[in-house]
């Protein structure tokens, strides 16, 4: 921002990123700062609070395997995220693109019969990415066709979604005498293997992982990738470059309800083995303040989604051995996006103030 | 006579439902009207409906509930428009945050606070008065479907009033909009867009106070995780479907209100409720499908050019 060029790319590169981590580590030592004001005020000691929940996160196998699990539906929501925003289309509907996704999953699961376990799988991941990339792409065409703008209609379909998989699971697909709103169980070839007893983690985190990867090289190393880039940066301008910025739009809105579908269904396939209601605690909206925190970067937002889902599991090691709730873990969250936008803020107003003062000195 | 009777227990459900909406609804149509969507009415509402039972149940008085509330949904106003009008903050991204500090931070309070998980309930909560407009000597059906709501319902009636008078025939209703149509315009004249701008997320905070206390304090009498439940999201609907003017809005509100208590009858009679709560959000999306008109440059300079005028006028 401030510094001036060295002339030479690569170390210009390198101090661009040390800079955009350091804001980063910045922001999440803030966060953490006030979440320890918050914990002495409520009685505790933050020291205690803290070493309790890096325990609970990190402290033996199983525990790390439950953040990973917990990180893995972030991880697709994040780069669900990114990929829209990247493009400069806000899509605020990756949550109900994961019910449907899910939903899909799910039916594909205990409705096909018969098939090898691989095959079973990548069907049901197929169907979900179908039905989550079609429903992505009604608010796109909306907004490309008629201009209708897009975080309105994102939000009105997270709605309708969840709604509409609630009455599935609580009607027509409902198992008699369940309580709770959930399909049947799916067949043992569509369930993905989870390799730690005991644990909810799956090899759904491979296949994050294998998302993060494949959406860096569309980010970054094909011709798609740029035109999103671009028409993110200025539709107009990437027009007169020869790209079409709606067709990027459509496309990156595809892409992105796709990764937030296989969510979904990795969450279905890999966690609960069926589908129920209320199957997200919001991870779509976590995706977002993911993938603005890792500034739209799918090497970021896996990072920080570790960082999310080590919060969350180590927030209920701590409220064992503390008086402090889990909550903490989303209050701590919401805190690492405002400390985000604050230093981005702080840097605005700080030039603002330095150039009337150059101003009134002249 | 039964269906009679259900017909105006319905018309009254909603128009009971109808209150927090139009409340909230209002405080995003402030907003609105200067040029903000604000996102984070669900978590204004949701601090509101958590303090205003926590100072009931402290001074057991509905009163200082109410204002403890306002307060703070008001605080998380301040604290949105320091963000996005001095730090220059994206207001979709904040709003989103604020919503999940809410969520969060309203669960740990109850837990740290009472030591519940789930509903906090207690005999010290005071509840709003259900009052009488004089309408009981008047017999007939109008008195059976207006008399005798919370008086927040009544509140929400005069606003919604006030509100269209503000925008359209003051001043300083012209320059909220100016701020949000044509900021410029609105500097030249001399008012500061940013002090505009800080009142706009003022009166949302205060608005979204009430519609949140009226909640837990106005009919449910308790506080419960979530318990806004997404109704900060169809005020949001509601304010989109009126497009930022008082009456369309209220009238949206209405509507909603009524999808909702027909959603809980349905529920009661075995009908799937599901299609009925997806109305206002499915209804919203073709609103705004329909008047947004396609990428034509003529038409946002012809708006442009009315702004200014409309700002020289002042």
């Amino acid at each position: 921002m401030g510094t001036r060029s060295t002339g030479n790319t690569f170390i210009d590169f390198l101090r661009g990123r040390l800079q955009t981590a350091g804001t980063l580590a910045f922001a999440i030592f803030l966060a953490f700062a006030v979440g320890a004001v918050i914990i002495a005020a409520s009685g505790d000691s933050p020291i205690v609070a803290y070493g309790a929940m890096f325990q609970g996160a990190f402290g033996g196998v199983s525990k790390t395997a439950s953040t990973l699990a917990k990180a893995t539906p972030l991880i697709m929501t994040g780069l669900s995220v990114a990929v829209a925003f990247n493009a400069g289309i806000w899509n605020i509907g990756s949550e109900g693109q994961l019910f449907l996704g899910g939903f899909a999953a799910a039916w594909v699961g205990f409705t096909v019969k018969g098939l090898p376990s691989p095959i079973h799988i990548l069907l049901c991941l197929a169907a979900a990415v179908l039905v989550g990339a079609f429903w992505a792409f009604i608010p796109g065409l909306l907004r490309v066709k008629g201009n209708t703008n897009e975080v309105v209609t994102t939000i009105m379909a997270n709605h309708v979604a969840t709604l509409f998989t609630a009455y599935l699971v609580n009607y027509p697909f409902k198992v008699p005498g369940s309580a709770r709103g959930a399909t049947v169980y799916i067949e043992k070839t569509a369930e993905l293997l989870r390799p730690i007893p005991f644990s909810r983690f799956s090899l759904g985190f491979f296949i994050a992982v294998g998302l993060v990867v494949l959406v860096y090289h569309l980010m970054t190393r094909t011709t798609l990738g740029y035109e999103w880039k671009m028409v993110g940066l200025n539709p107009e301008f990437s027009r007169y470059g020869g790209i079409s910025p709606e067709r990027a739009m459509l496309s990156a809105m595809l892409v992105s309800g796709a990764l937030a579908a296989t969510a979904g269904a990795v969450e279905v396939m890999g966690v609960h083995q069926r589908f129920i209601d209320n199957i997200s605690p919001g991870y779509g909206f976590d995706g977002i303040l993911i993938a603005l925190i890792a500034g739209n970067n799918p090497i970021g937002v896996f990072l920080v989604a570790v960082l999310f889902g080590a919060l969350r599991t180590g927030a209920i090691g701590m409220e064992q051995a503390t008086t402090i709730p889990s909550e903490l873990s989303s209050v701590i969250q919401s805190l690492i996006i405002l400390a985000v936008a604050a230093q981005v803020g702080f840097n605005v107003l700080l030039g603002r103030m330095r150039m009337r003062r150059r101003r009134a000195t002249c | 006579m039964l269906g009679n009777f259900l017909s105006l227990a319905l018309v009254r459900a909603s128009i009971r439902m109808a209150t927090p909406l139009t409340l909230a609804a209002l405080g995003g149509t402030v907003t609105m009207q200067a040029g903000i969507l604000n996102i984070a009415l669900e978590g204004m509402m949701l601090a509101a409906a958590f303090f205003a039972v926590a100072a009931s149940h402290f001074f057991a008085n509905a009163w200082l509930g109410l204002l403890a509330g306002v307060v703070a949904a008001t605080l998380i106003g301040l604290l949105y428009a320091f963000f996005v009008v001095d730090l220059k903050g994206d207001t979709f991204v904040i709003g989103i945050a604020l919503n999940i500090f809410a969520a969060g931070g309203t669960v740990y309070l109850l837990r740290s606070m009472f030591g519940v998980k789930g509903a906090f309930v207690s005999d010290r909560i005071r509840t709003l008065p259900d009052i009488s407009i004089g309408l009981a000597n008047v017999s007939g059906p109008i008195a059976e479907v207006l008399d005798g709501y919370s008086i927040l319902t009544y509140v929400s009636w005069a606003l919604v009033l006030a509100f269209s008078i503000l925008f359209y025939r003051t001043a300083f209703g012209l320059r909220l909009r100016a701020a949000g149509e044509h900021p410029v315009a609105l500097e030249t004249v001399g008012v500061s867009t940013r002090r505009m701008r800080y009142l706009a997320y003022l009166g949302s905070g205060i608005l979204c106070g009430l519609g949140g206390a009226h909640l837990s304090l106005g009919y449910l009498n308790q506080f419960a995780e979530n318990m806004v439940a997404g109704r900060g999201f169809i005020a949001l609907a509601a304010t989109i479907f009126g497009q930022g003017r008082p009456l369309p809005v209220f009238l949206a509100c209405v509507l909603f209100g009524a999808a909702d208590s027909v959603a809980i009858r349905f529920q009661s009679l075995g009908i799937p409720p599901q299609f009925a709560l997806m109305t206002p959000y499915v209804v919203t999306t073709l609103a705004l499908w329909l008047v947004s008109r396609p990428r034509a440059p003529r038409v946002k300079e012809a708006t442009a050019h009315m702004s200014t005028k409309e700002a020289d006028a002042a």
